[in-house]
């Protein structure tokens, strides 16, 4: 059997505290507390949140990991639901009901400032905007272009609506809509029109993934207020994906990949897109929010709308572990 | 051959299902049915199962019943009518999982 000095050339050190600034894989024994132990770097993680009181999925998210806002979608008689949903880091309480029931919208903000716009109400595609202001929902200027399926990022009060399915025909848009709080106007359209995309970002630097034209796509842009520009190519093409972040760090996650459903979760640095640990579950239809290394996910569809929420913990934190007997 | 996964049944309660901790140390994946996925001969894994009061399962009988799951939510799906099969954000007809050994 080999030992740790024929592998590596020397002897393990023995202080007898914890060096101050241990490097990934350096090990050592404290003879103070009388144990080996080593420096790993932690990879990603998805853990379990709390349930959302309905499950249900095509429904839009909010806010942050520890206070995010989950809004209307679909249960299983495939019909909209106007429930709000609002999290704490550990469960979900109910908020004030959107007041037009529909599924397949975008949403954005945060859970007390929060945007709801687009969608489909059962009978047709919908341009209803409506804003959030921690307890209850009122009307907003309409979209220009009705529809469903469709990203959003940004703020109340400065956001973005980009992509989606039209009623027109093509009945799959490219067009992009800023909002102002108060209406909303034509921004420059995407280069790839598609529906079921993910989005990230503020108004002014927002990003768009994924997606289906149809076929599905794995195509990234990145707008800059003005237009959108083709950003780095992700990983898995998905459809009814999520995301959470900024243009230049972001994530994705979830969604169907053309054959099943998918919990591949993907970083992107501005750049490029990079795997992180998968979704425990996988789904799509689902929602998101938070930070690319705070994320939250919740709701979709497996078999059924699920109520299941995942949360995000980014990897690169160095930790000390100990070498036990067990 | 070398099993590298084993099953079991457990509801998922929410927070404290799946820590932070235990994401870190195994790689635990759902299906229908809540049946979860994690590796074999693993001692974490092991213990994850006892603290989530999981019911352990064959692969055969981890199969059997997210095939069920899958079967029927297909049965429901067939069962729709064409207006509702084809209605905006109904979801695709749900695809076989195959759960490896």
């Amino acid at each position: 059997m080999s030992t740790y000095y024929q592998i590596f050339g020397g002897k393990i050190n023995v202080v007898t505290s914890d060096p101050s600034n241990p490097i990934e894989g350096q090990v050592w024994y404290n003879t103070t507390s009388e144990v080996l132990k080593y420096r790993v770097v932690t990879t990603s993680a998805w853990a379990s949140g709390g349930n959302l009181g309905t499950a249900r999925d095509a429904l839009a998210g909010a806010g942050t990991q520890t206070s995010a806002l989950a809004f209307g979608g679909k249960t299983p008689t495939i019909s909209g639901v106007n429930n709000t949903e609002e999290y704490n880091g550990s469960s979900w309480t109910g908020g004030g009901n959107l007041g037009t029931a529909r599924y397949q919208l975008a949403g954005c903000g945060t859970q007390t400032v929060a945007l709801a716009f687009g969608g489909y109400d059962g009978p047709a595609n919908t341009g209803a905007t409506e804003e959030y202001n921690g307890t209850s929902w009122t009307s907003g200027g309409s979209l220009g272009t009705a529809r469903r399926d469709a990203a959003g990022a940004g703020t109340q009060t400065s956001a973005l609506g980009f992509g989606g399915a039209a009623p027109s025909t093509p009945e799959i848009t490219g067009a992009t809509e800023e909002y102002d709080g108060t209406s909303w106007t034509a921004g420059g359209s995407l280069a790839t029109a598609r529906r079921g995309l993910g989005g990230a970002g503020t108004q002014t630097a927002g990003l768009a993934f994924g997606g289906t034209t149809p076929p599905i796509t794995a195509a990234t842009e990145e707008y800059n207020g003005t237009s959108w520009t083709s950003g780095g190519t992700m990983g898995t093409a998905r459809n009814e994906t999520a995301g959470a972040g900024t243009q230049t760090s972001a994530l994705g996650f979830g969604g169907y990949d053309g054959t099943a459903n998918t919990g591949a979760t993907e970083a992107y640095n501005g750049t490029s897109w990079s795997n992180e640990t998968s979704l425990s579950t996988a789904r799509q239809n689902l929602a998101g929010a938070g930070t690319q290394t705070s994320a939250l996910a919740f709701g979709g569809v497996t078999t059924a709308p699920i109520a299941n929420t995942e949360e995000f913990t980014g990897g690169g934190v160095g930790v000390t572990r100990t070498v036990t007997g067990s | 051959m070398a099993k590298n996964y084993q099953y079991c049944v457990a509801e998922c309660w929410g927070s404290g299902f799946i820590t932070l901790e235990d994401a870190i140390k195994i790689r635990i994946s759902g299906f229908p049915g809540n049946v979860w996925q994690v590796p074999a001969h693993n001692s974490d894994a092991n213990l994850w199962i006892m603290k989530v009061a999981g019911s352990f399962k064959t692969v055969q009988e981890a199969q059997a019943i997210v095939t069920a799951e899958v079967e029927a939510a297909q049965a429901a799906w067939d069962a729709l009518p064409e207006d509702q099969k084809n209605r905006p954000g109904n979801n695709s007809r749900p695809t076989d999982i195959v759960l490896p050994e």
